[in-house]
């Protein structure tokens, strides 16, 4: 319950958001534009709830925008029709996330470096990697089984949604009521004091990166499909997109503190700027203005609230 | 360990340099502003098969899209006294002091496919407000003259958007019954103009009748929202740059129409520039390679 | 000097300060008496204008008043000179600079006044902790301080250390400055302040001349009650060894079962570093055997599997997570015993908090007030709980009373010999010789690394710890 109330500032933020334009837009509050809202920010979504894990350890992840570049080019490369079964081209991309997240992971834990420079340096090597195995082109021609992950529907729901939800509810789970979860918490909150309780602290720190690589990567895939082709060239910034929608939900960027309903929040909050400012037709440099503004109040409003 | 991971760059960079120069070819330095853009690539492999052709070597850069480091390679190439540079401009203003340097230093530059401020020795390319008259022109007359569009830019303020909005906008002065219902940049970016595309959606539902984006990929990202919204079929989308994708789907029918810029075209009039320079021969200061719209009638020809 | 009038704080509802009248004169030593919790700091910081108070006047009549914290908070990778000067460079030539010839002088100046010959181009990184706090000093006296307020100065010095502070303090107080002082150690006071206030549940309880008053009326004034705190009697024979330890470049000694073996040694004299290695939260060459058999550690982990468990020295930097609740900070090492595969089993973990919020008698609202708003007894009992949650065989104790108040101190040795009792082996470190002496049934004296002698309690003297403690003359 507390923690619930303590997201309050943000609920409200978003609350407030949504009836100015509802009002001053008919067409936003409607069925439609909702489930294209969420589906808008399921890619963000997904990529945010990796990197709170990330941030909870008080580490950091900058590579995520590259490694979906290079998943969605890795799924692409398996998912031309009539070649593998669809599930082969998932597997590919989470699993080439999953290993750069691992390798990063590696030198951070092993080679005590600092997160933020082992991060940048997988953010360049992921670019050039996805450059590489594309050849610099978008891959193209793929099955429509697979474009079906970007572009389908389950009863009505888009899929991406569906991934975005999935992954979220496990998430949570993980954090809150698993002994991982809890590990997490305390490595973000008092390393020193984690490794004196027996936690192997660089076990932890492999998990959050490999387990942020493999959402990465299922990002990719979801982006891939989504327009279908696997574009060495996408994602750019959108690791700061996803670490905006993190601390934005309350996550503290020196660790220890937030969680996913939070995240998951700000990935809300994020996604309903955009489509507002799209829907009210605001000018393109307004935009930037009017969504720096917003974010910063939005989180100042919950930091307040918090105090009192 | 310092002196292992020194010797193990080393033996990389090696690895990657150019080996078995011949003695007397020339020499062109060329830097591009970003090769993993499709377009850019294209031009690179029409300078590279035009060079192979005259028989000139290349020595290839990739600027990244980063002006200041355009300007540090045309600096080393100065440096290394090649004969010639080609340069292909990141930005109007940040990369005139490329243009400099080598002026400066008596070699040749040829600008290809964007402009500096600075003056080069000459400059192959074409108009790009061209690409967009012709795009604006081929939806008018698609619409009757008469109907509800929406056009997504590029990044905002690069040279590329400036013209093509500029050149969109005359053919619409000239045309009062077509009217812009909204204009917004996607930044160039396939899963921004999808977004994009779909809030548009959202808003103004099937009042849209056309959509101009100001490149391929901005136009295949509208395609796909459109697709899933069924609402392909009553809008009519077109792009700008002819990537492999747009053609297919012209081709396929999905998408109405690209404009073709001649990537080998202006690869191969650079070079074929740039040797003339290099053997005091008289060149033309200014090599326009026209656009040519695309359709379903004729992608046949641009498919290879 | 100072007159604070009905001071009253509260923090989120609870009150820390309820009307708190003083007056501090100058040219006294004004100790501050009372259990952790009871408004110590939180006095000295609105006196010191650090915090606002809800109500109340502090009038200082227009002096300077410093405090030094409890927790130093120096800028480890400046100078001396410059931390000393922190705030007042004085001005170079050029507007903006500074210049660093008179900021050097006025450094060495100061702490000359202060007797110590600390060199001002030093790192503060590297200095001990009483040289750090004579840089605080040199600081306060730099701002011409009227009045210097020390939370707690002495927790982290050994004796000696301490003898040196107090000269500066009765220095101080020759040159009219007030002092205003609070320790945990109860000699202290009595030779050093003037005055003494005693504060209890955020009230004053009575302010009364130093010479009026001795030990046992003091702490029942502190807790409100008499207590006795005598060494019991010694306990049966142990016999059965429980850990031994050989290596760590010159250690050997065994715990046996229900024994509690003291540690004493002076600051610096390798006694945390051991008990690290031992651990495993530091490198170390050297067997660990558990009931016999020999213990392979190479991390915590490690230990805690071959049932060793250790509550650290330092509670801040490597015992509590601060923003975890009371419950989970208990359960943090023994996670995987209240869990069922991945999934915390929240029944188990909440009866396990529970036993041992009840067992040692931790004063929290609840298991989910956040640790971090507990007092420092509190929250060391927590750890504590935390160690024995994770069902050791030998338990190794980190200074365990540093920096909680008297009260809970008894309490924290009274668990300790209880535990013993139940069959567990401690080894305890301590920089009290008082609290060795009261506590163990064994006393290993450590010096550069080396345990140098063993000493009954029950005939051992201070003076001859202290000599075994102390570096061979030469």
């Amino acid at each position: 319950m507390t923690r619930l109330l303590g997201r309050f500032g943000l609920v409200i933020a978003l609350a407030v958001l949504c009836a100015a334009l509802s009002a001053a837009r008919p067409s936003f509050l409607t069925l439609g534009n909702l489930v294209n809202l969420i589906r808008q920010i399921s890619i963000n979504g997904i990529l945010a709830v990796g990197v709170t894990f990330v941030l909870l350890t008080g580490g950091v992840d900058l590579s995520l925008g590259s490694l979906v570049a290079l998943t969605g080019v890795a799924a692409a490369l398996f998912a031309h029709p009539g070649e593998y079964p669809v599930i082969a081209p998932v597997v590919a991309g989470v699993a080439a996330g999953a290993l750069c997240g691992a390798a990063s992971g590696a030198v951070i834990t092993v080679g005590r470096v600092a997160p933020f420079i082992v991060t940048l340096g997988m953010m360049t090597a992921a670019r050039g990697l996805a450059l590489v195995a594309s050849g610099g082109r978008p891959v193209s021609n793929l099955s429509p089984e697979f474009t079906a992950l970007g572009g389908g529907q389950v009863l009505g729901v888009p899929v991406p949604v569906i991934v975005l939800a999935a992954v979220a509810a496990a998430a949570w789970v993980v954090l809150a009521r698993f002994r991982m979860g809890r590990h997490v918490y305390a490595v973000g909150g008092n390393e020193n004091a984690a490794r004196a309780s027996g936690i192997r602290v660089g076990r932890v720190k492999m998990f959050v990166y490999t387990l942020c690589g493999a959402l990465a990567g299922l990002a990719g895939v979801v982006l891939a499909a989504r327009i279908t082709t696997g574009q060495p060239n996408a994602g750019v910034g959108y690791e700061l997109d996803a670490i905006a929608a993190v601390v934005i939900g309350g996550t503290s960027l020196s660790g220890g503190v937030g969680g996913v309903g939070g995240t998951v929040l700000g990935a809300l909050l994020m996604g309903v700027i955009n489509n507002g400012l799209d829907l009210l037709n605001v000018p393109s440099y307004y935009q930037q203005i009017v969504k720096g503004v917003i974010i910063v109040g939005a989180v100042w409003m919950d930091r307040s609230q918090h105090k009192s | 360990m310092r002196r292992l991971v020194t010797a193990v760059l080393l033996v990389l960079l090696a690895g990657c340099g150019r080996t078995g120069q011949g003695p007397k070819q020339p020499v062109i330095g060329v830097s591009m502003m970003n090769l993993s853009n499709e377009f850019i690539a294209m031009l690179n492999k029409g300078m590279e098969a035009k060079a192979r052709e005259l028989g000139v070597t290349l020595i290839v850069n990739d600027a990244q899209r980063n002006a200041e480091k355009q300007v540090q390679q045309v600096e080393s190439f100065v440096a290394q006294k090649v004969d010639a540079i080609i340069l292909n401009p990141s930005e109007v203003e940040a990369s005139s002091p490329a243009v400099d340097r080598a002026v400066a230093a008596g070699i040749p530059i040829v600008n290809v496919n964007s402009e500096t401020r600075s003056a080069p020795s000459a400059f192959v390319g074409s108009r790009d407000e061209e690409s967009a008259r012709i795009a604006m022109e081929y939806i008018v007359k698609r619409l009757g003259g008469r109907g509800d569009i929406v056009m997504m830019h590029g990044f905002m303020g690069q040279a590329a958007q400036l013209k093509r909005d500029q050149g969109a906008r005359e053919v619409l002065r000239k045309n009062p019954g077509v009217k812009m219902l909204a204009d917004q940049t996607a930044e160039w970016d396939r899963a921004k103009a999808m977004s994009l595309m779909e809030n548009w959606i959202q808003s103004f539902g099937p009042k849209i009748q056309a959509v101009f984006a100001q490149n391929d990929e901005m136009a295949m990202g509208a395609l796909m929202a459109l697709e899933q919204a069924k609402m392909k079929d009553k809008v009519i989308v077109v792009g700008v740059d002819s990537i492999a994708d747009a053609l297919e789907a012209v081709k396929a029918g999905r998408l109405d129409a690209t404009v073709f810029q001649d990537a080998k075209g202006q690869a191969g009039a650079a070079v074929e520039t740039a040797v003339k320079l290099i053997r005091k021969q008289p060149v033309d200061k200014q090599v326009y390679i026209p656009f040519q719209l695309v359709t379903r009638d004729n992608v046949a020809q641009y498919l290879k | 000097m100072i007159q604070a009038k009905d001071i009253s704080k509260s923090f989120a509802g609870v009150p820390a300060l309820a009307g708190v009248s003083l007056e501090i004169r100058a040219g006294e030593v004004h100790a501050l008496m009372g259990e952790n919790g009871a408004g110590k700091s939180t006095f000295m910081k609105i006196v010191a204008g650090q915090l606002a108070a809800d109500s109340g006047t502090v009038d200082s009549g227009g002096g300077r008043v410093a405090m030094i914290h409890q927790e130093l908070m120096p800028f480890l990778d400046l100078t001396v000179a410059e931390n000393i000067t922190m705030g007042r460079e004085p001005a170079g030539r050029f507007p903006g600079t500074v210049d660093r010839g008179a900021m050097r002088r006025e450094a060495r100046e100061l702490l000359a006044r202060l007797g110590s010959t600390i060199d001002p181009d030093r790192k503060m990184r590297g200095l001990s902790v009483a040289a750090m706090q004579m840089v605080e000093i040199a600081k306060a006296l730099g701002w011409r301080a009227d009045a210097i307020l020390m939370d707690e100065p002495t927790s982290a010095l050994a004796g000696h250390e301490a003898d040196l502070l107090f000269e500066v303090i009765r220095d101080l107080r020759r040159r009219g400055v007030a002092v205003v002082y609070t320790s945990h150690k109860m000699d202290e006071i009595f030779r050093i302040a003037d005055r003494v206030t005693v504060l209890r549940d955020g009230r004053s309880v009575a302010t009364h001349a130093a010479s009026e008053l001795d030990e046992r009326r003091l702490i029942a004034l502190m807790v409100g009650r008499e207590l006795t705190s005598q060494r019991p009697a010694g306990g049966a024979a142990r016999t059965e060894t429980a850990l031994s330890v050989k290596g760590f470049g010159g250690a050997e000694f065994e715990v046996r079962k229900g024994e509690i073996v003291g540690m004493i040694g002076l600051m610096g004299a390798g006694r945390t570093e051991l008990a690290s290695a031992i651990y495993g939260l530091a490198p170390g060459q050297g067997e660990v055997r558990v009931n016999g058999r020999v213990a392979t550690i190479g991390s915590p982990a490690d230990a805690i599997r071959h049932g060793i468990a250790m509550v650290t020295e330092d509670r801040k930097g490597s015992g509590i997570v601060p923003r975890m609740s009371v419950r989970e900070n208990l359960t943090l090492a023994s996670l995987g015993a209240v869990s069922r595969g991945p999934w915390v089993s929240r029944a188990a973990e909440a009866e396990a908090a529970r036993g041992q919020m009840s067992g040692l008698a931790i004063k929290a609202r609840g298991p989910e007030q956040e640790i971090a708003t507990l007092s420092g007894g509190n929250q060391q009992k927590v750890m504590l709980g935390r160690a024995l949650l994770a069902r050791p065989e030998v338990l190794i104790l980190d200074e365990p009373t540093r920096g909680i108040d008297v009260g809970a101190k008894t309490e924290v040795h009274e668990l300790i010999r209880r535990l013993a009792r139940e069959g567990k082996a401690i080894l305890m470190i301590s920089s009290e010789m008082p609290e060795i002496l009261a506590v163990s049934d064994r006393i290993l004296v450590v010096r550069e690394g080396r345990v140098t002698a063993e000493l009954d309690p029950r005939t051992a003297t201070q003076e001859q710890i202290l000599a075994h403690a102390m570096p061979e003359a030469g």
